[in-house]
C-alpha cells in the first residue's frame, strides 16, 4: 500500500478543504484578520485531519501489505481466505464476512463437482470391468470355431478391448487421486507382455520386430507402463508402412535414467504436427488421413507418464519414421524425492 | 497319462461353458459348476489339479473362496479376473493364488500360464519325448533322433517341431504356428518362421525322413 495511492484515492476531499481554506483566509485577510491568527485556524484546520489520515493508513497498510504478501506466497492462492484475520475497521469486516460466506459457497461448489467426478468415473471403472466379461466370452467363444469370418471379428475385439481400456485411464489419469502403485519390475517382461497382447496385429500386418535383450528393472507403477507402451505400439502398428515394415524395441542407459525407445519405419509425423502430438484430441494430417485417430492415445500416454513422473518424448521424420522414447528414472532416490 | 483336471469358477455363463469347451478340447477334463452357494464343497475335492477362479462371484467372492480353499489345501489357484490394478494382483498373490490373468486373455497365454502352474505345482515324469511315426523330439534336451542318427535343434526349430507334432495330422497355418510362438517370447516374422522351417526340414531330412512336413499351399503345414 502505498502513500500515493492512498493520498490519491482522497484528493477530491483534501482539494476541497484546501480551496475552502484558501477562500476563507482571503476573506479573513481581507477584514484584517492578523497573519499569526490565520496560520493558527490552518493548524487547527489541518492537524486533526492529516492525523486522522496517518492513523487510518497506518492501520490499513498494518492490515494489508502483510495480507498482500501472504497472497503471494501463496501457491493455491483461493487459500488466502483461510487464513485471514478479521480486521478492526468497518469496511474491512463487510468485506471479511462477504470473503468468508462466497468461500463457503465456492467450496461447496468444487466438492460437489469433485464428488461427481468421482462418482463418474466409479462407474466408468466399474462399466469397463463389466464389458470384459462379454468380451472375453466373445472371444473364447471364435476361439472355439476356428473359421476365418471369426478370425476378422477377433481383431475388431481386439481393437474394442483395446478402446475400453482406453476409457478406463481416461477416468483415472483425470482423478486426482493416486491410484497407482510403484514397485520393482523387470521392463523387458512388461514390453514382452504388450507385444503379445499384440501379436495378432504383428502377425497379420506382417510387421518385422526386433527386441533387443534388456535385463533392467526400472521403478514405476507396471499395469500403467504396460498401458503407455500398449498405445505406442498400436500407434507403431497402425501407422506402419506398406513393405518392410518394422519395429525396433532397445533401451539405452544414462547416468540418471534408463530410455526405452520404440523405434519404427511407419509413415511419421510432419514437422508442423510433431509438437502438438501430445495435446488432447489432436490428429494432425496422419489422423484425418486414417479416419480412427481419437487425438487421445498420446495424450493419456502423456498425463500418465507426468502422473507417474516418467519422461516421454516423440522424434519424426515423414515418410521415414517415428521414434518414442520414455525415460525412467534410475535410482529410487531421485522418485521419492519427487 | 492321467488327465488333469481344471475346476472353472466363473458366473458369466458364456465365459464357463466356451472356456470348458475350449479346455476340454487341449486335453484337459474340466468340471465349470453353477451352485455358488456350495462352491467351497467342489473347490476342496480331491481330484482337482487347478482351479480357475473369477473374483466376481455371487454369494462368496473370489478373495474369500480362495482364502477358504488355501485354509485346508494347495491346490493351484489362478486368479482371472477384468480388474487390472497392482492392488488386486498383489491380494490374489498375498491370499495364496499362484498366478494371476486378466480378462479378456488371450486363449494361448491363458494355455502357456495353465501349463506352466501345473508344471510347476506336479512336477509330473512328463512325457520325455514326442513322436510321430520313427521321428523322436527329445523334450529334455532339444534333439531329434530317426532311426539311430541324431540332429539338435535350436529354440525357434523345436518349438515349430512340438507344435507340429502335438497337432499331428491337422493343418497349422502359419499364423497360428507364429502366434504360438510369440507365446512363448520368440517373437518372430515371416521370413523368419520361412527359413526356420526350411532348416528344420533340412535336418529331418538329413536323419533320412523323406517330405517330413508338407506344405499346403495358402494353408500352412502338416506332420503326419
Amino acid at each position: 500500500m502505498k502513500i500515493s495511492a492512498y493520498l490519491k484515492e482522497r484528493s477530491v476531499f483534501l482539494f476541497v478543504n484546501v480551496l475552502l481554506f484558501l477562500a476563507v483566509s482571503v476573506f479573513l485577510w481581507m477584514i484584517h484578520v492578523p497573519a499569526w491568527l490565520i496560520i493558527l485556524l490552518f493548524l487547527c484546520w489541518f492537524t486533526p485531519l492529516f492525523t486522522s489520515y496517518a492513523l487510518e493508513f497506518w492501520q490499513r497498510k498494518n492490515y494489508y501489505d502483510p495480507l498482500v504478501k501472504n497472497a503471494q506466497l501463496l501457491d493455491q492462492q483461493y487459500l488466502l481466505t483461510e487464513m485471514v484475520e478479521p480486521p478492526d475497521f468497518l469496511e474491512g469486516q463487510l468485506m471479511y464476512e462477504i470473503l468468508q460466506s462466497t468461500n463457503k459457497q465456492m467450496h461447496e461448489h468444487v466438492n460437489q463437482h469433485k464428488r461427481m467426478q468421482t462418482e463418474y468415473r466409479e462407474y466408468v471403472e466399474t462399466w469397463v470391468h463389466e464389458i470384459k466379461t462379454p468380451i472375453a466370452a466373445a472371444k473364447l467363444i471364435i476361439d472355439n470355431q476356428q473359421n476365418t469370418a471369426a478370425k476378422g471379428l477377433y481383431e475388431e475385439l481386439d481393437k474394442i478391448e483395446g478402446l475400453v481400456e482406453q476409457a478406463l485411464y481416461y477416468a483415472r489419469s483425470s482423478s486426482a487421486d493416486k491410484d497407482y502403485l510403484v514397485k520393482e519390475f523387470k521392463l523387458r517382461s512388461c514390453v514382452t507382455n504388450v507385444l503379445k497382447k499384440n501379436a495378432k496385429a504383428f502377425i497379420y500386418n506382417k510387421i518385422q520386430l526386433e527386441l533387443a535383450e534388456f535385463e533392467d528393472v526400472v521403478y514405476s507403477d507396471e499395469k500403467w507402463v504396460e498401458f503407455i507402451l500398449n498405445q505406442l505400439i498400436i500407434n507403431s502398428i497402425k501407422y506402419s508402412q506398406a513393405d518392410k515394415k518394422h519395429i525396433r524395441i532397445f533401451v539405452s542407459r544414462h547416468e540418471h535414467n534408463l530410455v526405452l525407445h520404440i523405434a519404427d519405419n511407419g509413415i511419421g509425423i510432419d514437422e508442423k504436427d510433431i509438437r502438438r502430438v501430445f495435446d488432447k484430441g489432436f490428429t494432425g494430417e496422419n489422423g484425418r488421413a486414417f479416419q480412427a485417430s481419437t487425438g487421445i492415445g498420446l495424450y493419456l500416454c502423456k498425463q500418465l507418464a507426468d502422473k507417474l513422473h516418467l519422461g516421454i518424448d516423440i522424434q519424426s521424420v515423414k515418410h521415414a519414421g517415428t521414434e518414442v522414447t520414455i525415460i525412467f528414472p534410475r535410482s529410487k532416490v531421485t522418485l521419492l524425492e519427487q | 497319462m492321467q488327465k488333469m483336471k481344471i475346476l472353472i469358477i466363473e458366473d458369466a455363463e458364456t465365459v464357463r461353458n466356451e472356456l470348458k469347451d475350449f479346455l476340454t478340447a487341449y486335453g484337459y477334463e474340466v468340471e465349470a459348476p453353477d451352485d455358488f452357494q456350495h462352491v467351497l464343497s467342489y473347490a476342496t475335492k480331491e481330484d482337482i489339479h487347478l482351479i480357475l477362479l473369477d473374483i466376481n462371484l455371487p454369494v462368496f467372492d473370489g478373495y474369500f473362496i480362495c482364502r477358504e480353499i488355501r485354509k485346508s489345501s494347495q491346490v493351484p489357484i489362478i486368479i482371472v479376473t477384468s480388474r487390472n490394478n497392482e492392488m488386486d494382483e498383489l491380494m490374489s498373490m498375498n491370499l495364496g493364488a499362484d498366478d494371476f490373468v486378466t480378462k479378456p486373455y488371450h486363449t494361448q497365454i491363458l494355455l502357456a500360464r495353465i501349463d506352466a502352474v501345473l508344471k510347476r505345482a506336479y512336477k509330473q515324469p512328463e512325457a520325455l519325448s514326442l513322436t510321430v511315426g520313427e521321428l523322436k523330439l527329445h523334450l529334455a534336451n532339444g534333439t531329434i533322433s530317426y532311426k539311430g542318427g541324431h540332429q539338435e535343434l535350436t529354440k525357434n526349430e523345436f518349438k515349430i517341431l512340438h507344435y507340429l507334432m502335438v497337432k499331428k495330422g491337422s493343418i497349422v497355418s502359419r499364423e497360428e504356428l507364429m502366434e504360438h510362438l510369440w507365446s512363448s517370447d520368440l517373437f518372430v516374422d515371416d521370413n523368419t518362421l520361412s527359413v526356420n522351417v526350411t532348416r528344420l526340414r533340412r535336418k529331418i531330412e538329413s536323419l533320412g525322413m523323406e517330405n517330413p512336413i508338407e506344405t499346403r499351399r495358402g494353408l500352412g503345414y502338416i506332420l503326419s
